[in-house]
């Protein structure tokens, strides 16, 4: 269950790392973002990606865990990437809703 | 190969791709099937599922044993495990044949169902171990010139990781771009996204490739060391510490295994999961009892795992035999993290499944770059300019590659349950299907080389996997409509994975037969529609 949050973390994280791309803005969001902004949802990807690390860290030993992390953060990306010029909100909506969905039933069933 | 550093590599990346590129996507599928292939040999081998473990398993092996080889020098009990339903009972005769070049003597063996004690006799076949095998070694021809092949693959493959990565000119900035009806430009970015978002797995998987290659390849660092013999060095680095057979004693009652068992269990907090004798029912009994060990990627050797030994009379607790603590040298660290990644050695379910869909990813890169080399060079045709025969042939070849080993793969398993059970060197027969239909699908896709071709054979690919299922439930009492399917998740999973590629195809086929939207820089694709057919088809059955 925790690694269910890790990947949909991992999904947000990529999706703010998107966002704070000029490029993908009016993708996401329909406009673009003043660079404090952007900086924000910079920062906060990264910060969803530490945390997404972390709780893998709690399911395999180290190494492997390394290893599975940038393996799940590329199955939360490879989506991303082929939702966004197909269905640009759902990409953002499934960023806020998936975490908290997901770490509900991690809480649930622990 | 004039030009700049990047041009060069985008050059050695293209060559290197199309001429490799056809081997390395059957390697990537039948590798990735590899991962499961446990799960598949038990698929396809029917007579099996109806069994599980249960507290008699083990009273009725040793019964079994007793019947059959009272008198053996050795007994070897696997007990049933979630990718294995039934019990595998060995055993080494006393009067063993003598054996030459001195190989490890296999002994004989039956397989019991564990909840009814009965011997089962499963089908021929060689189930995933055939698809496993051609992975590393091709088939049909000899071993050794079939692992050079795939070594020499993997080695471009790795020239073909770097390469990319230097031609990719902005891997940061297009890290999410996905620009989708934009033929060529779409290729190219879905090529990147699979290849750029599983890099690291695409590099680990091809490095630990050629490291398992290692002895194969770099043989004289061995043959320096050990000029004797090879064997010497691979007795020392790979030992698993052989239990000497000692000579058999005195006719003697041996002690109930079961309470070991529970004192074992207790002791390791995991079940055992195997059990050796030596010496059966005799007064120099020794059994050994087994658990699995913890998925630690760098553990020293490849056995090891933990033992308790006990005296077989009287059940005394000889020794505990922990893998080796040692300290282990770097490189050998190295070796062993790598190897056990490439085969998910540690080998959880939900770490297999990942690894699963790590190697989809990577086929489809493969798929996606070979389809991009097509793609390319038929939009550079001319108006009304024929496709020349390269290209048709380079198109004919990834058809038979991509949709052809699908198919393949699917007409494998369906072989598997319709070939009559008694066939003579049914095993054969079955990888006999799955070459001739291979190679109607090469000879149709090389007189088909265009759009209907593709759409022809991803057709039949769906329909051929979706029978797959309809044909299990036809054939066998364990299917999706059935417990037994269900109580072993194995067995689900490869129907629903099947039906996952039907659906998968499905799409393409959808894909593949709408009008191709016109692309605003291509007016010339309309008149040319006839004479210059799209190879456009979306990322292969298999994505």
């Amino acid at each position: 269950m925790i690694l269910l949050f890790a990947v949909c973390l991992a999904f947000s994280g990529m999706t703010l790392l998107a966002l704070a791309m000029k490029r993908h803005q009016p993708q996401i969001l329909d406009r673009k973002l003043p660079e404090p902004r952007a900086r924000l949802a910079r920062w906060s990807g990264w910060a969803c990606l530490a945390v997404s690390l972390v709780c893998v860290l709690q399911v395999w030993p180290t190494g492997l865990a390394l290893f599975m992390a940038i393996g799940l953060f590329a199955f939360a990306g490879l989506p991303l990437v082929f939702l966004l010029p197909y269905q640009q909100r759902l990409a953002w909506r499934l960023a806020m809703a998936l975490p908290i969905a997901s770490g509900a039933l991690a809480l649930v069933s622990a | 190969m004039n030009g700049s550093f990047r041009q060069s590599m985008a050059w050695l990346h293209t060559w290197v791709g199309l001429l490799l590129g056809w081997l390395l996507v059957a390697i990537f599928i039948t590798g990735t099937s590899a991962y499961f292939r446990e799960e598949i040999t038990l698929w396809m081998e029917p007579e099996t599922h109806d069994s599980t473990l249960t507290p008699n398993t083990l009273d009725m092996a040793v019964a079994v044993l007793n019947d059959k080889a009272s008198d053996a020098r050795s007994w070897d009990i696997s007990l049933p495990s979630a990718r294995h339903t039934v019990a595998e009972l060995r055993w080494q005769p006393l009067q063993q044949r003598q054996q030459q070049g001195g190989g490890r003597n296999r002994g004989e063996s039956v397989s019991m169902d564990a909840d009814s004690g009965q011997v089962v006799e499963p089908r021929d076949t060689a189930g995933g171990n055939f698809l496993y095998r051609f992975h590393y070694q091709l088939h049909g021809i000899p071993r050794e010139v079939g692992r050079w092949v795939v070594c020499l693959a993997t080695m471009f493959m790795l020239i073909a990781i770097i390469s990319g990565v230097i031609t990719h000119k902005k891997i940061f900035k297009d890290f999410f771009t996905f620009r989708p009806g934009k033929g060529q430009r779409s290729w190219l970015d879905a090529h990147n996204a699979t290849a750029v978002l599983a890099l690291p797995f695409h590099f680990m998987i091809t490095y630990s490739g050629l490291l398992l290659f290692m002895t194969m390849l770099m043989p004289w660092g061995i043959d320096a060391a050990y000029p004797e013999n090879r064997r010497d060095f691979f007795s020392e680095v790979f030992s698993r510490g052989g239990e000497e057979a000692q000579r058999p004693g005195n006719p003697a009652e041996m002690v109930d295994i079961k309470p070991l068992i529970a004192q074992t269990e207790a002791h390791f907090g995991k079940p055992v999961t195997r059990i050796g004798v030596t010496n059966p029912n005799r007064d120099n009994a020794v059994i050994s009892l087994r658990v699995d060990r913890d998925p630690a990627i760098t553990a020293r050797q490849r056995g090891g795992d933990p033992v308790q030994v006990y005296n077989g009379v009287n059940g005394e607790l000889q020794e505990t035999l922990l893998p080796s603590e040692d300290p282990v040298s770097p490189s050998w660290r190295i070796y062993n993290v790598f190897t056990s990644l490439h085969m998910a050695r540690f080998a959880d379910p939900l770490t297999r499944w990942l690894f699963f869909l790590f190697g989809i990813a990577g086929s489809a890169m493969a798929i996606t770059g070979m389809l991009l080399w097509a793609n390319k060079r038929t939009q550079q045709l001319k108006r009304d300019q024929v496709p020349g025969s390269s290209l048709k042939l380079v198109n004919g070849l990834n058809m038979a590659t991509i949709s052809g080993l699908m198919i393949a793969i699917a007409a494998y398993f369906i072989g598997n349950r319709l070939l009559p059970v008694t066939l003579e060197n049914r095993g054969d027969q079955e990888i006999q299907v799955f070459f001739l239909v291979w190679l109607a699908a090469l000879i149709h896709a090389l007189l088909r080389p265009n759009r209907s071709g593709w759409q022809e054979q991803v057709a039949l690919g769906t329909v051929l996997w979706l029978a797959v299922p309809v044909i299990n439930v036809l054939t066998t009492d364990s299917h999706l409509f059935t417990a037994v399917a269900w109580q072993h998740p194995a067995l689900a999973s490869v129907d629903l994975v099947c039906l996952a590629f039907a659906g998968a195809g499905g799409y393409t086929f959808w894909r593949l037969i709408r009008k191709p939207a016109p692309a605003k820089h291509a007016p010339r694709k309309k008149p040319a529609k006839r004479t210059a057919p799209s190879t456009t088809a979306p990322a292969g059955e298999n994505s």
